[in-house]
């Protein structure tokens, strides 16, 4: 028995000593952080892994988590990459100083409205608000399906709609920011507290309103476009509303963290990112990428509102404080 | 001029005490290494958390943060739907716990085998892998919700306070019932045979006998599952729907908003209950008198009439059903593609590279954390049993103290000292290592405490005039000695470090999730099937480690 517990010490004292060892050498996969969902980011990774030779190493935060992460974490950010962020939060660590410049060939066929001038981030994809409605839940409930952001107020939802939370989710940011910029800011509030009664959860993630309503616990869910296609495609009893008074949309970036200490391996992934490969592979869970030609987005754009990532940037901390203000109360 | 006298003696006492702690230098070194390993690790972080809901390290003191903790009513219901949970959840357990207890310590049958592995199995889970099941059966849309529907249009959510109990009850049960199935298994039966002799029938025994004796077992238990269930974040973050739980709150204020301080109020209100239980359980219930009588007699417990078998076995059943059931619901979750919806086979919800990566890291890390606590534990036990050491009572108070402190509060103290100098450990593996070793190493210590006042000193004190110095005797008798000791403090620590959240959720990053965050992380977008098969394959081999160790125990003829 002794022998047994000294042979396990030393393979203890032994594993210590490689593992720190490891952290020293130039073998160490990249470090990314990502919020994407985590079936999305596994087939992404496996890709860039194959076609790069880079190895990840991905951590999934929501949006608002991912971000308060990276604030607190400056300037020793935990992560040599993001992969998957809001793109006002990208505007945001461009002026914190927090963005490796890298200038990537590869992306210079993408619209320069997708990229910052100095190539402190690239956008990959965008995506926008959508609801997804259960069919079965309102034919059974006798509810009408809601035609607009207004009429998610109606008193026969209450209970029935799932929103994710702004506080983490950047999907539910953007349905905040696309009321406020669309109603201005005192209606807007007015708008949330009336929401709120109809709410039956808020949710911690953004797609995971689309999941419950596929599941069938609520009526409605506030989501993105591709979480709640996903779920029609595989045939479940859901439908999808675009709101008629518009949506707003974002677009998701890439970046590396200016304290990297692995930029080569970074700027290698940015490079992929924008490539021809990998921008197909995100046109299967997305449905618009940046670069030009993969997918084709003429009728979507129609529905959306004239928005304005640079808003998020700057009001996002204040609205979120007067979040918590009216309802963490 | 007696107080003088004693106080020389006391002195002296102590010098003396000093003298002979130095006098095995290595030892001492030992001993001082440890000490100042548990400040760090177990007492500095909690007094991070204190200090920071007083604003010290930002800004100066100050009692805003309280202020705001009581202005908002928000903040308060969190605490009073923390405390409402915990103590609904605790009566439930130990009446649960003592029911189980009662059938399987008085009967030798597969049925009291099965039903004791059964009210074991949630251990070996996530703490908030029931929440997954009860939502697949009892969710809006939940399997058995459906029926109900259908059948008398009876409608209701499992969501929110009710659902966050029920969670609760059937994950901590398992906590509950070891130690009052262990106290009733130790009970010496001559009592109960002496009630039953003089005419009381088997209630009245239970009643008067039975239950008074064992009630020692029965509130460590109540005390320990209140603790946890106050502590429990996860069950609220997937099941409570909109209600709000403190632990749960304190999180989302540090992963949302990176509101420290807030979350530190938090967290001290949270760490207060939990230091009350703790020390009531260390001081006021050492001395009940009643636990002393144990069964050395070797006689087994009658066993139970018709009438309380019936009603005993009714309870039993259904609850046990229920858990085995719930772990069903996640098995088959894991393999269908979402259940309940469409129920077509699949193995697609196993195909996730960060899944897997997850586990490997937390087996390696869970691994290390359990030798690290056992080696602890085994030598803190020896070197707290038999050497005179300054402080000893202190150190074992603040040691024991690591194991009631919550996850959530300890985890914020981690992130508050080790994310800048002197100790930068933010991120690396090394912190959840040893985060996870710290939180356990009371139990190792424990047991071997228990097991060195068993053994009689006579062994080393021949080892020693046989001219074996200290250290090999420790070597060469105390280790041997101590291996079952090593072995449980191994399995526990292995067991809850694979399965821990609570405070390792502050401390990954990429690269170093571990497996529960990552099914937490799945629940949390809803992604039930994924959520499930993670669920399963972490069941899985948590309970083949357990079989091995099982094996091994047969093969050396150890005791685990």
């Amino acid at each position: 028995m002794k022998k047994t517990i000294m042979l396990l010490v030393l393979m203890t004292t032994m594993v210590i000593i490689t593992a720190c060892g490891e952290s020293g050498s130039s073998d160490e996969p990249l470090q990314v952080y990502t919020h994407n969902d985590s079936e999305e980011m596994d087939a992404m990774v496996e890709n860039i892994e194959e076609n790069t030779g880079v190895q990840l190493d991905v951590l999934r935060l929501s949006s608002g988590e991912g971000w308060s992460r990276i604030e607190a974490e400056a300037p020793e950010i935990g992560a040599d990459m993001q992969i998957g962020m809001l793109h006002g939060f990208g505007m945001k660590a461009e002026e914190e100083g927090y963005l490796l410049p890298y200038e990537s060939e590869q992306w210079e066929d993408v619209p320069d409205k997708f990229k910052q001038e100095d190539g402190e981030w690239y956008g990959t994809s965008f995506w926008y608000n959508m609801i997804a409605v259960n069919e079965e839940i309102i034919e059974d409930k006798g509810l009408d399906v809601p035609q607009s952001w207004e009429d998610l107020l109606d008193p026969q939802y209450e209970g029935e709609i799932a929103l994710p939370d702004p506080g983490t989710s950047g999907t539910a940011f953007l349905i905040v920011s696309t009321i406020m910029q669309q109603m201005g800011e005192e209606e807007g509030w007015d708008y949330f507290e009336q929401l709120d009664k109809n709410v039956g959860q808020y949710t911690k993630s953004g797609s995971a309103p689309a999941q419950l309503v596929a599941q069938g616990e609520y009526a409605i869910g506030v989501s993105w476009d591709q979480a709640v296609l996903d779920y029609i495609d595989e045939g479940y009893p859901i439908k999808s509303v675009m709101p008629e008074e518009g949506v707003g949309y974002s677009l998701d970036v890439a970046w590396i963290f200016e304290n990297t200490d692995q930029p080569e391996k970074a700027k290698e992934v940015m490079d992929y990112l924008g490539s021809q490969d990998f921008m197909e592979l995100s046109a299967e869970y997305r449905s618009m990428v940046t670069k030009p030609g993969i997918t084709d987005d003429s009728n979507v754009s129609d529905n959306f509102i004239d928005y304005d990532a640079q808003w998020d940037a700057d009001n996002r901390d204040r609205i979120m404080e007067e979040w918590q203000n009216k309802f963490s109360n | 001029m007696t107080t003088e006298t004693t106080r020389t003696t006391k002195s002296k006492k102590l010098v003396s005490e000093f003298r002979q702690f130095l006098s095995e230098p290595w030892f001492a070194i030992l001993t001082t290494i440890l000490a100042a390993a548990i400040l760090l690790f177990i007492v500095i972080p909690v007094f991070a958390v204190f200090f920071k809901s007083f604003g010290i390290g930002s800004g100066g003191f100050t009692f805003e943060y309280y202020k705001e903790f009581f202005a908002r009513s928000y903040y308060l219901n969190s605490l009073l739907n923390s405390l409402g949970a915990a103590i609904i959840s605790t009566i439930v357990v130990v009446l649960l716990s003592v029911s189980i207890s009662l059938y399987v310590t008085r009967s030798t049958s597969f049925l009291s085998k099965f039903y004791r592995g059964a009210a074991l199995l949630p251990l070996v889970a996530p703490p908030f892998i029931f929440s997954l099941s009860l939502i697949i059966l009892l969710g809006r849309n939940g399997v058995v919700t459906s029926l109900l529907n259908d059948a008398f249009g009876l409608e209701f959510s499992i969501y929110g306070f009710w659902g966050v109990v029920l969670a609760q009850i059937l994950g901590y049960f398992p906590i509950g019932y070891m130690l009052v199935e262990s106290t009733m298994r130790n009970m010496s039966p001559s009592l109960e045979n002496a009630s039953r002799d003089l005419g009381a029938n088997q209630s009245k025994t239970l009643r008067k006998i039975t239950l008074p004796l064992s009630q020692s077992g029965i509130t460590k238990a109540g005390l320990l599952v209140f603790v946890m269930a106050l502590a429990d974040f996860s069950n609220p973050l997937i099941i409570g729907g909109g209600e709000t739980f403190i632990a749960a709150e304190a999180y989302l204020l540090v992963v949302g908003q990176q509101n420290l301080e807030q979350a530190a109020v938090l967290g001290v209100f949270l760490i207060i209950p939990s230091l009350i239980v703790f020390i009531f359980q260390t001081y006021v219930m050492k001395d009940s008198g009643l636990e002393t009588i144990s069964g050395e007699s070797g006689a087994s417990n009658a066993p139970l009439t018709k009438r309380v078998k019936s009603v005993v076995m009714t309870i039993n059943t259904l609850f046990v059903s229920f858990i085995v059931l719930m772990f069903i619901m996640v098995v088959l979750g894991a393999f269908v593609k979402i259940i309940g919806i469409d129920n077509s086979f699949t193995l697609e919800h196993f195909q996730s590279r960060n899944g897997w990566d997850s586990l490997y890291t937390s087996i390696i890390v869970s691994f290390l954390a359990a030798i690290l606590a056992a080696t602890i534990g085994m030598l803190q036990g020896y070197l707290f049993a038999r050497k005179p050491i300054p402080g000893k009572k202190a150190l074992e108070f603040l040691t024991l103290f690591g194991l009631a402190v919550p996850g959530t509060v300890m985890g914020i103290g981690y992130v508050l000292i080790f994310n800048g100098s002197p100790f930068f450990l933010t991120g690396t593996v090394l912190l959840i290592v040893l985060n996870m070793t710290f939180r356990k190493i009371g139990v190792g210590l424990e047991a071997s405490i228990s097991k060195m006042h068993q053994i009689d000193s006579s062994m080393e004190e021949a080892s020693n005039d046989l001219g074996a110095g200290p250290y090999r005797t420790f070597g060469k008798v105390v280790v041997p000695l101590l291996s079952p000791a090593f072995i449980a403090g191994f399995v526990y620590t292995f067991m809850t470090a694979m399965v821990s959240i609570s405070s390792v959720i502050f401390l990954i990053a990429p690269g170093t999730n571990l497996a529960a965050v990552h099914i937490l992380n799945l629940a949390e977008q809803a992604q039930i099937g994924m959520a499930s098969a993670m669920s399963f394959v972490l069941i899985v081999i948590v309970l083949s480690c357990m079989g091995l160790l099982k094996y091994i125990e047969k093969k050396t003829g150890v005791s685990i």
